[in-house]
């Protein structure tokens, strides 16, 4: 995010992208075939597997997070407070990772925060997600004054320092996870109305629309049927990198103490605790901080391996 | 040429009042400053009075209005911790943030771009999974956690750099950066130095793709030859822009970096009003630092466009 | 190009080398300068407009006030060699030293202390209810001020230690405000040299200074470190010689290292729960003193802080606290005892226990929250259903401003001039201050009869007649005071903080 927004050429460019996977392709293989297609895509690209298995990993720990581990995430547990982990001298057995200031077991604790990082990842792209998509096919598609309109504000918006605001309106709201899903959320809906229209724009260029006009759609018709599934791939791809991107700020908020409130076992909450026992209990920040890199590295090898896939011009350059 | 140019400042100034809108508007949620301001020991009748005094009673169109002309003469309030004007703690912090922050970019483009060229040349070698990696790591690893840990090996226990603050030196009526800058402008380059990486090599592997590079290998071009001509050349545009976002970027993203580097910049002030509710000072950084975003925009904008004249079409 | 590569290559080292010698030479200091590290950049060096411990500090290292308070809490002289009141406290008269300067050569007189008085009323002064306190101010000669109070004033001195830091009247007439705080004179220990926003402020000593022998430190230099692992790895690599504000855990790793030494006081800060009878309170079960009582009783105080805070921190016996004039040693805290509170909110009718809305600021102090949930849980055993509603520090303290919070709150009242009365009336003077939730009758009287009473050993003893009161009648449920960890290079010698968490330095010094 903020940054990101320019990360790559395409999406610097913005009218490129892809359609790869063309929903209707699709169709005409059946279901079987396409499965196997990306299972093939994805053997061929290592990385990709690498990210998908990672990312299925931190989905798991999240939905399972009460049957992968029996102790209480919140609940302190003074006796056993500041254990180290497992293998470490004096660490006890059935805290893995060790336990935090609070006697709270890490591991819980780093298995629950998936939860508070993947909650604030999906729900927050998914919420700019479908604002911006919405936002980017009727800028794309009615153009003109709406269009100057939308795109004057989004380019308004993408031009703010971007944590400087996130800072700014978390500092405003104060803590809690809806605020910071909001945040994300609101904040990040002009860089995938940017992607929705520019796709919607090449696919004008195309003809595809003008076509379907002449036939006498409505533009609803159109707007779901031919522009709609056109757009899910690039914004899926665009959704992963988000979502990492929304993980790693959380834990920035989160060092600010601007996060969710401290009780809630988030990552970033954990690495700001963790960082006044730095000298003495390294492992408070180290875990919480692995998991963040886990994380991002998972959602990033799976959005390049996306993008790749779904792009034809980038795949046609790979081989 | 002139029309694109025109527009695009129009396009920028538009930006700016809308910036100027929000921020003031969001600052008004934030609640009551008089409050803040008001020892611990203040009566009601007081806090009334200081609230009257400081204008919050009128209608809010008012007191927008007050503030653009404000902010348009150059004085963007009085910060309420400092009672001083917030232009100048701003303008007064401004130095070693740009230290920092060039010193950051330096770091980033000498050791992100050859990488990404080197990876997007050669891909899946070695040199493309450590740009790949280089990427990666840039994006996913929280820099104020790579920050304290750089504090405490090469700070505390190597002793090579001092664990905090910003020492610096004249030489020649010149202000310039020392060793203390090397840890911070390290943790701040991490970020970028993996964009620049990540965006060098899909822009190099682009570039390999398209026809006239493959027409000149057809035709027995020295490889070396294709790199400097061509691929350089054409990546290097869209390089432009991203220098001029990144740089944005590190003036204003620096948040973290300097407040755990104790370093006297504008991100450490950001912080600092953050904590003590100072939504006036706040209002200005936010305010300041969109203002040279936008304004980097504009520039690179035009330097792209002049090296690159589809662009101006492509609007 | 090659050549081109390699003379950069080569300017690149050069300038790189000669910026790491720079540094090398920057960086060591000579022997008589202390280094300290504050926990934010001061926002003014002016006593009457620091808004918060760090300026307070760094300013009063510039100045003097009238008198000073000792390491024991005694009303000192300073700038005033003596003083006498009358009988109603209204009237001070202060008998000034002679031959002070100022920094600039200026000498201080009269006209100084009026100058400082009429300025200190002004609007934008934070602490300008602590002048306001004197309704006029006479020179009855080059070195005699007469000062007369409406009311009965013996906080005064006490106040003009803390705020009225004697400021130059030719200098700042001819300068104006705001260059006289970019560049401060006073008559103070230090001189001031530069101050580059958060960054450094350079103070060095002043050789005339009016106490002899002192300052013993050269030259001080202020850092400001907001984060305090960095604190912590700062003072562990030599690169200050003090750093304040740590937790017990940032000090643990800091025992073994023979060249720093741990300081831990305890802090004049009461933390408690807020009753109200004014707003949010009015017609609860909570304005029966019994049940109150009981909420006291029900809470183990001592558990958390083991808990919590490795066992540091000292158990509330009320508002006053050991440091504080009047402090009744004979006053236990009231322990955990939950037959007895059990027993009590039987009495009061309510044996199954109510429900109460009850609030905590997030992120304003360590562990706070985790203390308002365990409290939760404790009165959970007595039937007592706590809403908890955490919020952020900002949004709290406003609304409490307001009388907006819940019906029970909890909070924290620091004090600074060794007497606890600004706590007292600030958290109890009802309608007359902005962050009462809390009006008794009683406690009204017993504030301003002490605040009356001139004579100290009377005043004692009204202080400790109230302890005894709001122990019975208690509007909050006492928690803890704090300590406090401060750790020191082992080069420094005579640093004395105080429970205040002030320091002043002209004692301490390099050995």
């Amino acid at each position: 995010m903020g940054n990101n927004k320019m990360s790559e050429p395409q999406k610097a460019q913005g009218h490129q992208g892809a359609t790869g996977l063309g929903v209707d392709q699709q169709k005409k293989q059946g279901v079987m075939p396409v499965l196997q297609y990306v299972w093939r895509l994805f053997w061929r690209d290592k990385p990709g597997l690498l990210g998908l298995i990672m990312v299925l990993i931190l989905v798991f720990c999240a939905v399972g997070a009460p049957w992968i581990t029996a102790y209480d995430p919140v609940k302190p547990n003074l006796r056993d407070a500041k254990k180290p982990p497992v293998w470490m001298e004096n660490g006890i057995k059935g805290h893995l990772l060790g336990t935090d200031n609070l006697g709270r077991d890490l591991f819980t604790r780093i298995i629950y925060g998936s939860r508070v990082s993947l909650t604030v990842g999906f729900l927050g792209v998914l919420m700019a997600c479908s604002a911006g998509m919405a936002i980017g096919m009727a800028a794309g598609y009615f153009g003109g004054r709406i269009d100057a309109l939308i795109m004057g504000l989004v380019n308004m918006i993408l031009a703010l320092p971007y944590l400087v605001f996130v800072v700014f309106i978390a500092a405003i709201l104060g803590r809690s996870l809806l605020n910071v899903i909001l945040i994300f959320g609101l904040t990040d809906i002009p860089i995938f109305v940017r992607i929705a229209r520019g796709e919607v724009l090449r696919m004008r260029e195309a003809g595809f629309i003008e076509s379907a006009q002449s036939v006498g759609a409505s533009t609803f018709r159109i707007l779901s049927t031919h522009v709609l599934p056109n757009l899910i791939g690039p914004l899926i791809t665009l959704a992963t990198f988000e979502m990492s991107a929304m993980i790693f700020y959380e834990a920035g908020l989160g060092f600010l103490g601007l996060s969710v409130p401290p009780n809630v076992p988030s990552w970033g909450n954990m690495l700001a605790v963790g960082r006044q026992y730095l000298t003495i209990y390294p492992w408070f920040a180290t875990f919480p901080g692995l998991a963040i890199v886990f994380a991002g590295i998972g959602m990033n090898l799976l959005g390049d391996w996306l993008r790749d896939a779904l792009d034809p011009r980038l795949r046609r350059m790979k081989r | 040429m002139q029309r694109y140019f025109i527009s695009r400042v129009i396009q920028s100034l538009l930006v700016l009042a809308g910036v100027l809108m929000m921020v003031f508007f969001m600052m008004h949620l934030t609640g009551d400053p008089a409050g803040l301001m008001a020892s611990r020991n203040a009566s009601p009748e007081e806090i009334a009075r200081l609230r009257d005094q400081m204008g919050l009673n009128r209608p809010m169109t008012i007191q927008f209005f007050e503030f653009a002309i404000d902010v348009l003469s150059g004085d963007f309030g009085n910060s309420t911790r400092y009672h001083q004007p917030a232009m100048d703690l701003i303008l007064e912090r401004l130095p070693a943030t740009v230290e920092l922050a060039s010193i950051s970019l330096f770091i980033s483009m000498i050791i992100g771009i050859p990488l990404g060229l080197l990876g997007g040349s050669n891909p899946n070698s070695m040199v493309d999974y450590l740009a790949r990696g280089a990427g990666l790591f840039g994006q996913t690893v929280p820099n104020f956690w790579l920050a304290l840990i750089l504090i405490l090996v090469f700070g505390l226990h190597l002793g090579w750099f001092p664990t905090f603050g910003r020492e610096t030196w004249r030489f020649m009526g010149l202000t310039l950066p020392t060793r203390s800058v090397f840890l911070p402008a390290c943790s701040l380059s991490l970020f970028t130095l993996g964009q620049l990486a990540r965006f060098t090599r899909s822009a190099v592997m682009e570039v390999r793709s398209e026809d006239y590079i493959l027409t000149a290998r057809s035709k027995g071009l020295s490889v070396r030859r294709i790199y400097i001509q061509h691929i350089l050349r054409n990546a290097s545009i869209p390089l432009i822009s991203i220098v001029g976002v990144q740089f944005g970027y590190l003036l204003s993203g620096s948040i973290y970096i300097e407040t755990i580097f104790s370093w006297p910049g504008l991100g450490n002030l950001l912080a600092d009003a953050i904590g003590n509710r100072d939504f006036a000072l706040v209002q200005g950084i936010a305010f300041f630092s969109s203002f040279v975003v936008v304004i980097l925009n504009l520039l690179t904008d035009m330097a792209y466009a002049t090296a690159d004249p589809r662009v101006r079409y492509g609007e | 190009m090659k050549q081109k590569i390699r003379l950069f290559v080569i300017l690149c080292t050069v300038i790189f080398s000669l910026a790491w010698s720079a540094a090398g030479v920057l960086a060591a200091s000579d022997g008589k300068v202390l280094r300290l590290a504050l926990t934010m950049d001061p926002n003014a060096l002016e006593p009457a407009m620091a808004d918060e411990r760090n300026a307070a500090i760094v300013s009063w290292c510039l100045y003097d006030s009238l008198v000073a308070i000792d390491d024991d809490s005694r009303v000192i002289p300073a700038l005033a060699e003596s003083w006498t009141i009358n009988p109603e406290g209204t009237v001070f008269t202060f008998k000034l030293r002679k031959g002070v300067t100022f920094h600039n050569g200026e000498p201080f007189n009269a006209d100084d202390v009026l100058f400082t008085w009429n300025r200190g009323k002004r609007e934008n002064i934070k602490y300008k209810d602590r002048f306001n306190l004197v309704k006029n101010v006479e020179k009855l000669d080059e070195y005699t001020v007469r000062m007369s109070t409406e009311n009965s004033s013996p906080l005064l001195l006490r106040f003009m230690a803390e705020h009225w830091a004697m400021l130059p009247a030719k200098l700042m007439k001819k300068t104006g405000e705001d260059k006289f705080l970019a560049a401060p004179v006073g008559t103070g220990p230090f001189k001031f040299v530069k101050w580059s926003k958060g960054d450094r402020i350079e103070f060095e000593a002043n050789k005339n200074y009016w106490k002899k022998g002192f300052p013993k430190a050269e030259k001080v230099i202020f850092r400001p470190i907001p984060e305090s692992s960095t604190r912590v790895a700062a003072i562990q690599a030599g690169e200050v010689d003090l750093v304040t504000r740590l937790s017990a855990e940032e000090v643990a790793g800091l025992k073994g290292d023979a060249n720093v030494r741990v300081v831990s006081y305890p802090v004049d800060r009461v933390y408690y729960i807020a009753f109200n009878n004014m707003t949010s309170g009015k017609g609860l079960p909570t304005e029966d003193p019994r049940v109150r009582q009981a909420m006291n009783y029900a809470v183990d105080v001592q558990s958390m802080l083991d808990a919590l805070f490795n066992g540091k921190g000292r158990p509330s016996t009320g508002f006053v606290t050991p440091g504080n004039l009047g402090f009744d040693k004979a006053i236990k805290p009231f322990g955990y005892n939950p037959a007895k509170a059990k027993a009590l909110l039987k009495e009061a009718g309510y044996p199954d226990g109510f429900k109460i809305g009850f609030a905590c600021p997030s992120g304003a102090y360590t562990n706070f929250q985790q203390v308002c949930e365990a409290i939760q849980g404790y009165w959970a055993e007595m039937g007592i259903i706590a809403e908890l509603q955490v919020m952020e520090s900002g949004k709290y303290w406003d609304l409490e401003a307001k009388k907006e919070l819940p019906p029970l709150f909890g909070d924290s009242w620091s004090e600074t001039i060794g007497e606890a009365m600004s706590r007292l009336q600030g958290a109890l003077g009802g309608n007359s201050a902005a962050y009462s939730t809390w009006w008794d009758e009683k406690i009204g009287a017993m504030l301003d009869q002490i605040k009356g009473t001139v004579d100290e050993e009377k005043r004692a003893e009204l202080y400790i007649t109230l302890q005894h009161y709001m122990q019975e009648n208690p509007p909050f449920v006492y928690l803890y005071e704090p300590v406090t960890y401060e750790v020191v290079s082992s080069r420094v010698t005579d640093y004395k903080p105080r429970a205040s968490e002030q320091y002043y330095l002209f004692e301490t010094h390099i050995k």
